[in-house]
């Protein structure tokens, strides 16, 4: 089935049913009675395996060597010699580059774990999956969406349902997480809609499509760049838990249910990084060279501020979001070093947090829907308590901290030495916050996972047979980067040096 | 099967580590006999290595595993085996061996015996790849792999807190050094363009550095070796890491691990002689940590303890001879003190076993019961004091004429001074856990001679111990297929030297052994009160030593007060400032604003009048101005 030359035309039904294929299975679902959980759980074991089927075999498809970089291209009409709008006008466009290619994986090993650990729901468990498959679709759409207009609808379409998500099957201060996270996020999908529009005018085009931009938006005046990159850089960025635009991160993740935590760390904060690269990076160079500068200082303040909070939160799940914040931070020094080796690691860095990350948020969530608590301080020996659920634990934290052989490795040398290339005092400092990193989660392994377990916790059974499944799909993930990361790296880096303009090596 | 095929070292106990790991429950012994095995396998795969050998050094490369922009940046993992590499392979596949099958005794019935082979495994693994590897990346892989084999290993009794916590506080000491370490490696590759460890040393020889740059990435490097090596002042976490099984005490924390520090500088030492000063703080670093450690050793009263101490102290010694570009003196230090330490080691290991105690306060009269481990510790303790002609005495010597040579006297006197405390404080070991009468009769009464298991590999070690030294001479090394003894084998630049035995050096450093061994027996003789006077001698010393200079007192204080004062400035910080004053603020005054703003709709006709009346005015009297 694989063939030499990369994803084809054709291949841009593939594309084009990653997306349609959880609309289709939400839409499916809303005519399912609510009572047939069995239906249910089939119907959504079948679509994500579908899904992350798919997503492998674009990602093993895509060909880096064949000098196309978008690849399964594919348009379909819709509104056209409308308004200003000329033949292209507003399209159904699809395809990927080697960033996509990798976010597209990313988002079908996420959203198949995230479904086995959610099938455990009793709370409406049908009007939950209608709603993260909404995401999913959102999610998916964004990577292989090729026409800003459309995209612009996908990003919207990934963000919107989280209110419900965590509004209805959240927990702690779940209606204040949701409404924080939503405020922020609608406040940056505005100067990201100002910003399209920004370019498209700037840019003089008839159409949204994203390839023509790709050619000719770079070409815009300086001063335009200069105003409309921080506009996407804040925008998508807050989406991305940029720092200082991250307060929604920590209390959102606290808040979320256990799949859309996965989701939304895991996925949903790449989708802002993605928009950075395609709406920022790879269509203002100016305005990218400019700013480069201060979005480094936002990533490594980004890094250090998240890290060091971790240090002080009992709360497990806020430990992670904070963690988070740190690790997105790095995405950010990698991208503000403008040379290869650096974006790519960003570009890494955004799969190894991902898996990472996901795996996080479900052992989280198979301990606390036993426990209803997250304290640290709560917790002794758990590792006698829990011992495989403890083990995958100790996988995430390594990758975390960036161990060697993991996924987090890979990504954050190529960040480092990025660093070291541009600005070598921010290469130290990130080379500094491993180390935090490291603090941080082995302080929580010494007093939570070590020692005595604690009488009221002796009774609990270790996670079930699914999160077990879920949590190896993504071990084996963050593994399989770590020691093969050529597979990456090759799709990434070629991408980088050829759509960014003002990349150096 | 030969210097290319080094990489199936490493490559075998990998996989036993997965095989282990996954299936110890189902194999039979839980697959003791299957890391055994491959350690032996791996000793005659070392052996043909050796056979193999040639001068110079071979590079293998084996494949690429990343790259970007057409090799502009590349990651190729390749080997790297020269005469370095042999003595380590030496070292480490001999006590590991040791230490495995020693350990089927010690770990006997334990909960997790499996899990302690499959990491054992891992460790081997990580250590073999560490030696052989031509590439800094892949050094670092190996570095690492190391610490996590550690942590697991020093933590695996971890239901006991303060085992949790010495596994913390180890992983977490090395990886400071390992930042030092990683930006090293950085800096390296940013100059040189290559992560090859040889086509960096040309590089630099060449004078492709500048100076200053190479001297600060020369210091970051050996932070990351005074890490791992337990050199001051990160130091601290070694006498912690006491907490895990003894048989892992021998492996790693005395013979192999901790010397990976020294490997490192010694591996980069062509590069160290490019910039003086780096290599003179190693020098002193070295210096200083070896007589500290030494004298902490002197008051420690926790059996374990001690060889930890004294390890640090000796490892110091390893880094003063690097630090004068002894490269020979300091390998065969390594190679010997990895012979007589694992063995004391394993005879701790033999003494708690026998009596579940460790405190030597508690021990004393065990030569009776414990006649194989008192005979074999004691030929271990006075190859550690360097008495002629046991290993250490050898491979001392030589250390001590290359200071004499290359360093200014006092470093010298001081390192001498510091054989001489060795040999007290292995003198005082020996006599408190040994000889005199037993101080806890409870102790005593259940103590017994180990299985032989456990005393082979003392025995094995003991003969290394009596033996290693003699590598020291032309003769013994030929006929072990070399082209000489130690100084034909390993030597770097034009300093290949032949071993020659400096009367005057060797007769004074035997004597202070001496004098250092008549002073413990003199003060200790196994008698509680005798310890007790030691102490009333000069209290407010006693007292500083016994609490380790307070250097953990400092760095816990560190922690406690700054890094997690700081931590909850900013975790405040983010709570109130950033979330609940300016996102909740901002919401709320959004809020506020909408409540006085709704009451300007009043319903009434004359007030929206006004409003139009001020707004026309307005806007007429804007648009004039800007005309």
């Amino acid at each position: 089935m694989l063939s030499d030359s990369g994803l084809t035309a054709d291949d841009g039904y593939v594309l084009l049913t990653l997306f349609l294929l959880p609309m289709a299975t939400s839409v499916l679902l809303m005519f399912t009675p609510s009572r047939e959980r069995g239906v249910i759980v089939g119907m959504t074991a079948v679509s994500s395996l579908l899904m992350f089927v798919l997503s492998v075999y674009v990602f093993a498809q895509y060909d880096y060597q064949s000098g196309a970089q978008f690849q399964g291209v594919r348009a379909w009409d819709w509104i056209t010699n409308a308004g200003m709008l000329g033949d292209d006008g507003i399209q159904l466009k699809v395809g990927v580059d080697g960033i996509g290619a990798a976010m597209v994986l990313l988002t079908g090993i996420i959203t198949m774990a995230g479904t086995w650990v959610s099938w455990k729901i009793q709370h409406r468990i049908k009007d939950f999956f209608i709603l993260l498959y909404l995401v999913a679709a959102g999610v998916f759409g964004t990577f292989v969406l090729l026409d800003l207009f459309i995209w612009f609808f996908f990003y919207e379409l990934a963000v919107l349902p989280m209110y419900l998500l965590i509004g209805v099957w959240g927990s702690t201060r779940k209606e204040y997480g949701a409404m924080k996270l939503m405020m922020m996020l609608v406040a940056g999908s505005i100067l990201i809609f100002t910003a399209i529009f920004g370019i498209i005018s700037a840019t003089g085009v008839d159409s949204f499509d994203m390839v023509r931009l790709f050619e000719l938006a770079p070409d815009m005046d300086r001063k335009t760049q200069l105003l409309l990159f921080p506009m996407v850089v804040i925008g998508c960025g807050t989406l991305a838990g940029l720092f200082p635009f991250h307060p929604w991160s920590p209390d959102g993740h606290a808040a979320a249910p256990t799949a859309v935590s996965m989701l939304h760390a895991g996925v949903l904060m790449k989708v802002g990084a993605f928009g950075v690269i395609r709406l920022g990076f790879q269509m203002m160079p100016e305005g990218a060279e400019y700013w480069a500068p201060g979005l480094i200082v936002l990533g490594i303040s980004g890094a250090l501020y998240g890290a060091i909070s971790a240090l002080r939160q009992d709360d497990l799940k806020l430990m992670t979001g904070f963690s988070s914040v740190s690790h997105m931070g790095y995405v950010f020094v990698g991208l503000g070093t403008m040379n290869a080796i650096g974006m790519t690691g960003a570009v890494l860095q955004m799969f190894a947090h991902g898996v990472m990350t996901a795996l996080f948020f479900l052992l989280i969530g198979g301990m606390y829907d036993q426990t209803h608590n997250r304290d640290i301080s709560n917790f002794s020996g758990m590792a006698r308590v829990m011992p495989v659920w403890a083990a995958f634990f100790v996988i995430a934290a390594l990758a975390s901290f960036g161990l060697p052989g993991l996924s987090g490795f890979i990504a954050e040398v190529h960040i480092f030495i990025g660093a070291f290339r541009a600005y070598p005092v921010v290469g130290g400092l990130a080379v500094f916050t491993a180390a935090l990193t490291a603090t941080y989660l082995l302080r929580m392994f010494a007093s939570a996972f070590f020692g005595d377990p604690v009488e009221r916790w002796r009774g609990l059974s270790d996670i079930t047979r699914a999160e077990k499944a879920a949590a190896t799909v993504l071990a084996s993930s963050i593994i399989l980067l770590g020691v093969w990361p050529s597979w990456w790296v090759d799709r990434i880096s070629t991408t980088i040096a050829a759509t960014i303009p003002g990349v150096t090596l | 099967m030969g210097m290319e095929q080094a990489w199936l070292l490493p490559a075998i106990p990998a996989a036993l580590f997965v095989v282990i790991a996954l299936f110890h429950r189902v194999m039979p012994r839980h697959g003791d006999w299957a890391a055994i095995l491959g350690m032996v396998t791996v000793i005659g795969l070392s052996a043909a290595i050796v056979l193999d050998f040639q001068d110079g050094g071979v590079n293998s490369y084996s494949f690429e595993w990343l790259t970007i922009g057409n090799g502009f940046f590349v990651i190729d993992f390749s080997t790297y085996v020269d005469s370095v590499t042999i003595v380590m392979l030496a070292a480490i596949t001999i006590v590991t061996l040791m230490v495995m099958v020693y350990s089927v005794g010690y770990m006997h019935g334990d909960t997790r015996y499996g899990w302690y082979f499959a990491v054992l495994s891992l460790f081997a693994a990580a250590m073999l790849t560490l030696v052989i590897s031509g590439n800094l990346i892949l050094l670092y892989l190996a570095w690492e792999g190391v610490g996590l084999a550690s942590y697991l290993l020093i933590g695996f009794w971890w239901e006991r807190q303060s085992a949790a916590e010495a596994a913390k506080k180890a992983f977490i000491t090395t990886r400071i050094g390992d930042v030092g370490l990683l930006i090293g490696i950085i800096l390296l590759w940013r100059g040189a363009g290559t992560f090859d460890i040889q086509q960096i040393i040309h590089f630099a020889e060449d004078g492709g550095f500048d100076e200053k740059y190479l001297t600060i990435t020369m210091l970051f490097l050996f932070a990351g070796a005074a890490g791992k090596s337990a050199q001051f002042p990160l130091h601290v976490w070694l006498p912690d890491a006491m907490e895990g099984p003894t048989p892992v005490s021998a492996l790693i924390h005395a013979a192999t691990m901790v010397v990976a520090g020294v490997y490192l500088v010694a591996r980069m030492l062509p590069i160290y002689d490019e910039v003086l000063i780096a290599r003179d703080v190693v020098l002193y670093t070295g210096l200083l940590t070896a007589i500290m450690a030494a004298t902490m050793g002197l008051v420690a009263n926790d059996i374990k303890r001690v060889l930890a101490y004294s390890t640090i102290s000796q490892l110091g010694f390893m880094f003063v001879a690097l630090g004068v570009g002894a490269i020979t003196a300091a390998m065969f230090h390594l190679l010997t003190h990895a012979f007589f330490k694992s063995l004391l080691f394993l005879g701790s290991g033999s003494v708690i076993h026998a009596t579940e105690e460790q405190e030597v306060e508690q021990l004393g009269g065990l030569r009776r019961k414990m006649p194989i481990t008192t005979v074999t510790f004691i030929i271990g303790s006075l190859a550690l004091a360097g008495i002629a002609p046991l290993a250490g005495f050898w491979s001392k010597d030589e250390i001590l004429v290359a200071t004499q040579g290359g360093a200014p006297a006092f470093a010298y006197v001081l390192l001498a001074a510091t054989a001489l405390l060795t040999a007290v404080y292995s003198t005082r070991l020996v006599l408190l856990t040994f000889f005199g009468e037993p101080k806890n009769q409870a102790v005593h009464d259940h103590a017994h001679e180990s299985p032989p298991i456990m005393t082979v590999p003392l025995i094995i070690l003991t003969s290394l111990a009596l033996t290693a030294g003699f590598l020291a001479l032309d003769g013994v090394g030929e006929v072990l297929g070399f082209a000489g003894g130690i100084g034909e084998i390993v030597f770097h630049g034009e300093h290949g030297h032949a071993y020659k035995l400096h009367f005057d050096i060797a007769a004074a450093a035997t004597a202070s052994s001496v004098i250092g061994i008549v002073i413990g027996l003199v003060y200790w003789r196994g008698r509680a009160e005798r310890a007790e006077r030691a102490r009333g001698w000069a209290p407010e010393l006693h007292t500083l030593l016994v609490n380790r200079y307070y250097i953990d007192h400092l760095y816990q204080a560190t922690i406690d007060r700054v890094v997690l004062g700081l931590a909850s400035v900013v975790a405040w910080f983010d709570k109130k400032v950033v979330n609940e004053t300016g996102v909740d603020g901002g919401a709320q005054s959004l809020g506020y604003l909408g409540l006085r703003l709704k009451f300007l709709q009043t319903g009434k006709i004359p007030n929206y009048a006004l409003g139009m009346a001020i707004g026309v005015v307005t806007i007429s009297l804007v648009a004039f101005g800007m005309n």
